[in-house]
This record gives C-alpha cells, sequence and structure tokens, in this order.
C-alpha cells in the first residue's frame, strides 16, 4: 500500500512540475477535435451531435495513448525502472500506483476536452454532469488499467509507440462499446441502462485484478 | 551443423507421423467433400463449410493451446512451453486468416454482403487481431526470456477476453446471422460425414503445422546454443 501511494505521489509531483505529458495531451486532443471537424461532412457542429458520444471516446483514448506511452517512457532513464521492480512489496502495488496517477493526469484532460464537445456539438453535459463523470470514470478506470499495464510491456520492445495501440486496443473494445453507449444515452436525455453499467464494472474489475495479478510478470530489472 | 545440434530431432526431409495421417484424411476429405450433396438452397456456395467452419475450429485450437501453454509458461518458467505456445498461435493466426477469407465470399453468395458485424464474426476478427498483436509482441520484444512472458501474459489476457467481448457485442452489436449451432442434425442428408471429415482433416492439419513449428523452434534454439558455445 505504501508502495502504490509513493509511485502515485512522485508520478503526480513530477508531472505536476513538469507538465509536459499533461499539455501534450491536451494539445493533442484538441487537434482531434479540430480533424473531426474537417474530417465529418456538416463539420464538428450540433448537426453531427448523434456523433458526439463516439468521437468523444476517440478523443479520450487517442490521447489516453498518448500519455500512456510516456508513463513507463520516463522510468527508463537513469534504469528507474529496474528501481521500481525492486520494490519491497508486491509488483501489483506499482501497477496500482501507476494506474491511478495515468487515471488523475487523463480526468484533467478529459474534463476539458469534454468541455470543448459540449461547445462545439452544443450538448445538455451540465444537466447530466453527475452520472456523465461517473461514467467516464468507469470507462476510464478501464482505459488507464489496460493502457498502464500494456504500457509497462511495450516500453521494454522495438518500436514501444506502435506496439502499445495494438496491444492496448483490442482489449478496450469491451469497455470503449459499454461507455459509447451509455454516454449517447445520457446525452440523449435518458437514463443509463443497466447492462452497459454492469459491462464497465464487470469488465473494470477484471482488468485491474488481472493487472495486479499479472504485473509480476511484467515488470522486471 | 553438427551431430549434437541436429542431435533429438527429426531429418528435414523425413515425413513425420502426423504428415501421413494428415495425407490419407486430406484424400479421404477431397473425395468425400467432392461426392456431398450440393445444397437445393445455396447450392455449390455451400461447399465453403467444408473449408470455412474446419477452419474456425482450428483456429479456436490454437488459441486454446496458446492460452493454456502459456499459463504452464508462466508456472514452471519452461521454454518448451513458450515453444508451444508459440506455434499455436502462428497456426491459429493461419486457420484464422483462412476462415476470415473464406467466410466473406460464402457470406456474400447467401447474405449478399462481403461483411456484416454479426456477433461471432465480430468476435472472431478482434481474437484475430488479439493473436497478430501476441506475434508482434513476439518479434519485437528482445530477449527470448521476455519475449516468452510477455507472450503468455497477452495470451492469457487474449483468453480472458473472449466471454468478456462476447457478452459486449451481444449487447451492442447487430443481430446474429450465423446459425446457432452447426450440428449434425442442422446438416442436409448426407453432409454429415463429409463435415466430420473435413473438421478432424483441419485438427490432422493443426496438430501437423504445430509439430513443425515447435521442431522448428527447436532447430532455431539448439543453432543459437551451439552459436553461443563456439
Amino acid at each position: 500500500m505504501n508502495v502504490l501511494l509513493a509511485v502515485l505521489w512522485k508520478d503526480l509531483v513530477s508531472e505536476w512540475r513538469s507538465r509536459d505529458r499533461l499539455i501534450a495531451m491536451l494539445v493533442f486532443s484538441l487537434l482531434v477535435v479540430l480533424v473531426f471537424h474537417f474530417a465529418l461532412p456538416g463539420g464538428a457542429t450540433p448537426r453531427n451531435a448523434q456523433h458526439a458520444p463516439g468521437l468523444l471516446w476517440i478523443a479520450f483514448v487517442f490521447s489516453a495513448l498518448l500519455g500512456l506511452g510516456r508513463a513507463f517512457q520516463i522510468e527508463l532513464e537513469n534504469d528507474a525502472l529496474a528501481i521500481l521492480a525492486l520494490a519491497p512489496a508486491d509488483r501489483g502495488w506499482v501497477f496500482l500506483g501507476k494506474a491511478l496517477a495515468n487515471l488523475v493526469i487523463l480526468s484533467l484532460v478529459q474534463a476539458v476536452v469534454a468541455s470543448v464537445f459540449a461547445i462545439v456539438f452544443e450538448l445538455p453535459i451540465l444537466a447530466v454532469a453527475a452520472p456523465l463523470a461517473g461514467v467516464v470514470l468507469l470507462g476510464s478506470l478501464g482505459l488507464c488499467a489496460v493502457g498502464t499495464f500494456f504500457s509497462a510491456m511495450s516500453v521494454r520492445t522495438r518500436f514501444s509507440e506502435m506496439m502499445l495501440p495494438v496491444l492496448v486496443i483490442p482489449p478496450l473494445v469491451p469497455v470503449l462499446s459499454a461507455a459509447v453507449s451509455a454516454t449517447a444515452e445520457l446525452l440523449r436525455g435518458g437514463e443509463v441502462t443497466f447492462s452497459s453499467v454492469q459491462l464497465l464494472v464487470v469488465a473494470d474489475l477484471i482488468y485491474w485484478i488481472v493487472g495486479f495479478v499479472l504485473f509480476e510478470y511484467v515488470l522486471d530489472e | 551443423m553438427s551431430a549434437s545440434v541436429s542431435q533429438g530431432l527429426a531429418s528435414p526431409l523425413s515425413v513425420r507421423p502426423t504428415g501421413w495421417v494428415l495425407a490419407i484424411f486430406v484424400a479421404l476429405y477431397a473425395w468425400l467433400v467432392t461426392i456431398a450433396p450440393i445444397d437445393s438452397v445455396q447450392g455449390l456456395i455451400q461447399k465453403i463449410l467444408y473449408v470455412h467452419v474446419p477452419c474456425a475450429f482450428a483456429a479456436y485450437l490454437g488459441f486454446v493451446v496458446t492460452a493454456v501453454s502459456g499459463g504452464l509458461y508462466l508456472w514452471k518458467s519452461d521454454l518448451r512451453f513458450d515453444r508451444v505456445a508459440a506455434a499455436g498461435a502462428e497456426v491459429g493466426v493461419l486457420f484464422c486468416s483462412l476462415m476470415i477469407t473464406s467466410g466473406p465470399i460464402w457470406a456474400k453468395g447467401t447474405w449478399g454482403h462481403w461483411w456484416v458485424w454479426d456477433a461471432r464474426l465480430t468476435i472472431t476478427l478482434m481474437l484475430w487481431f488479439v493473436f497478430l498483436a501476441y506475434l508482434l509482441l513476439r518479434s519485437f520484444t528482445e530477449g527470448s526470456e521476455r519475449a516468452a512472458r510477455f507472450s503468455a501474459v497477452y495470451g492469457i489476457v487474449g483468453a480472458l477476453l473472449i466471454p468478456l467481448n462476447y457478452y459486449a457485442i451481444e449487447l451492442f452489436g447487430n443481430a446474429a446471422m450465423h446459425p446457432d449451432n452447426l450440428e449434425r442434425d442442422s446438416l442436409g442428408t448426407g453432409m454429415g460425414w463429409p463435415f466430420l471429415v473435413s473438421i478432424l482433416t483441419a485438427s490432422a492439419a493443426f496438430f501437423h503445422l504445430l509439430v513443425l513449428r515447435i521442431d522448428l523452434a527447436k532447430r532455431r534454439s539448439s543453432l543459437e546454443q551451439f552459436a553461443e558455445d563456439l
């Protein structure tokens, strides 16, 4: 538990001091919105609001992949990854600390991106702010668990930037499909169906438990 | 190559017992599929059944072999299990690619579309991606021990995904187009035996390729050991 808190605190403090990952993720996700505007017939306007939930999650996933790629890259400097692996506790705690730090950083980006989406697509996000935040949190929990786990793996491969999305996207499909569906239901003014939330909770639990247990085999000196 | 390198390995020109079994099944398969009755509704195209379903069977067999061998590798740290896991993934991806190629040809003829986002189709496509990622991970990871460990973990995660993805696709995917089952009763008269033999032929092909691939991995590691000893 101490290792979890130490890793979480270390990652947040180092991010606060440099802010390079946060800024890069933010700029990139805003650029994604710009790309959507030119890619969609009719642009990123209220006319295309029905596509907004899917596009919003694409922006979340893209920016998360950018940030997650750096999560373990920074540990390669001065061989810090080996020190993390030698921490006097189960390596699963390192996973939990890293994943929670990624979740905090991603949440900050998501708040800005969701606000920009609300402005350009004229989405009623304030009316459903609390349940929407809950759905985004559940989706992001799965995203960060899978992303952190495979980021530790991809950093030890050649072409790590290419390997991360290839490894992460297939396991993300259940989380993404449930998160997009729940977000669309909320933005249409309806209530979230139980099955979407159920799938999100089950997938999150599986990913966090599997990540905690199998991280022993992923992190090495 | 010295005798020590090829010790315990079959000569490259010899035919393994699995090869003889496969040859017998292929002859029987060709004969039975030729004489199998032509479907009265779908016509000749229905004979893709004898390619498509056996490939699906062999593909899933490959993924099961990979996940189980990966788990055994993590447990025992024995590189022999890793060789089986890697062979299972490669042969599984081969059969999965054949299934994904033969499926649309059949689908265009019967459903009128090359591709539909049917539950079984989508889940198979995702499994195909998982195991392509598995093979990429193996080839891009440096160090055989690390590659074995990483790919074993990814193989297990891939297998865990099957029920989760199935649930997700059932919830949000399109209506199912594939029949619920392919029991013998659901096949037309005279199609049962060709179908059964086609499954057995694909299994024989799977095991033959698996054995050849494991043999190749053994040769490679003997050669690496030999080079190190020099």
